[in-house]
């Protein structure tokens, strides 16, 4: 694990102003969370959502927000590393990724990339749904979810100042923290040419369900229910 | 006023055709995404450059189910006498539209009447005939056929999708978009 000290909060991303309105949401959190993120320690993106990541854990909140950092060389040299990434379940493919984790488990939600401009709000979102009193959910919608009974994994391409973006991924997030078959990952596609170059991505958001299955645009958490219970 | 929706009027004209001639009338054009390009007149420098750009593109258009109609005030007969003389213009295989009375013209808004000749107007219109799309250049400032196909599958794109999307520009290596926090009524 990365020594913490090793790492500069100094992170011009999260001002004062910003630090503030943060922490009025995660006050309310209710139960301890840990964030924990894969870096490419010789990766500026890296180190800059180690900072982000270390600042954001020292704004008060209602509960404990601590944070795990690894790098990617630990994860694939030394006795322990195929323990330790099977630990994480995180995809390594593109990094940095964040997980969130609760009551001992991962969440199923992760990060690649730095959440930045409107995906700061579904970051801050994930975390309050998980450990927080989360967003409303009516008991018919939930049920949906849990029912679910294929393993689905979305990838929800974005950028940073897309719109449409931030809902979408908070959408499949909050499917993913109810059911532990579904897994979530935010992608800022601007870090990833090749995944772009692969999916051919023109515009966002853009999903892809199990590596095979692409959508474009927005949808709604009830819709979402319905593609990944049809997804293949 | 804008010409956005606004449904193409009832017309007739003819066209040279890959070496026809033929009439083209709305009806012709319904069904389909269409593109009508007008240019001030045939045998004049730029507009070779620029139907040539255009037909480099055609099957990539009529990939994209659009077809491409070239407009002027000149006669048919003087498409052709152009398209004998011109190796560029030889091998376009789109109609190129003759339309000496000014109608179309007049109806996308692009006729210089003392001259009678058409400013550079390009319209993208939808299968319904509808206007989605258009700019209107002076008379010496060209257009790209690579940037109207990028148009004309954005028109396709919002008409099938809705505008619930961001066109994504990629710039690999820009800095991290400073957060913008904007929760109100999602807690």
């Amino acid at each position: 694990m990365i020594d913490l000290k090793e790492i500069s909060s100094e992170c011009p991303l999260l001002n004062d102003k910003l630090c503030q309105d943060i922490g009025g949401i995660i006050k309310k959190l209710q139960k301890p969370v840990t964030i924990k993120a894969v870096l490419d320690t010789e990766q500026d993106k890296s180190m800059e959502m180690a900072s982000f990541l270390k600042r954001f854990c020292e704004i008060p909140a209602g509960a404990s927000v601590n944070l795990e950092l690894y790098s990617i060389k630990e994860l694939s040299e030394g006795p322990e590393a195929e323990t330790l990434a099977a630990g994480l379940k995180l995809n390594t493919q593109y990094l940095p990724v964040t997980g969130l984790y609760a009551d001992g488990e991962f969440s199923g939600v992760s990060f690649h990339g730095i959440p930045g401009g409107k995906e700061i709000n579904a970051f801050i979102l994930a975390v309050y749904n998980l450990a927080g009193p989360g967003q409303e959910l009516s008991d018919g919608t939930k049920r949906k979810i849990q029912k679910l009974k294929r393993p689905v994994n979305v990838k929800i391409c974005v950028s940073l100042g897309c719109h449409h973006c931030s809902g979408l991924v908070t959408a499949c997030q909050r499917i993913a923290m109810l059911n532990p078959l579904i897994e979530a990952e935010m992608i800022d596609a601007n870090l990833y040419p090749d995944l772009v170059e692969k999916y051919q991505i023109k515009r966002v958001p853009f999903m892809i369900v199990n590596d095979r299955d692409t959508f474009t645009g927005p949808r709604s958490i009830e819709d979402l229910v319905v593609l990944f219970k049809n997804s293949r | 006023m804008h010409l956005i929706g606004t449904e193409l009027e009832e017309f007739c004209v003819q066209a040279y055709h890959a070496g026809e001639f033929e009439e083209v009338t709305k009806e012709s054009v319904l069904g389909h995404w269409s593109v009508f390009f007008f240019y001030p007149a045939d045998f004049t420098f730029v507009c070779p450059t620029e139907l040539g750009d255009l037909a480099d593109f055609y099957e990539d258009f009529k990939a994209a189910g659009c077809e491409i109609y070239s407009v002027s005030e000149d006669t048919h007969f003087v498409h052709k006498a152009w398209a004998d003389a011109s190796e560029t213009i030889r091998r376009i295989s789109y109609p190129m539209l003759a339309d000496p009375a000014g109608k179309l013209a007049r109806f996308f808004g692009v006729l210089v009447e003392e001259e009678g000749q058409a400013l550079r107007g390009t319209f993208i219109l939808n299968p319904e005939g509808k206007i989605r799309a258009y700019e209107v250049h002076d008379m010496g400032i060209g257009r790209n056929a690579e940037e109207l196909l990028r148009k004309v599958q954005a028109a396709q794109y919002v008409e099938e999708h809705g505008d619930q999307v961001c066109p994504a520009k990629w710039k690999p290596g820009e800095d991290t978009l400073m957060p913008s926090l904007d929760l109100v009524g999602l807690l």
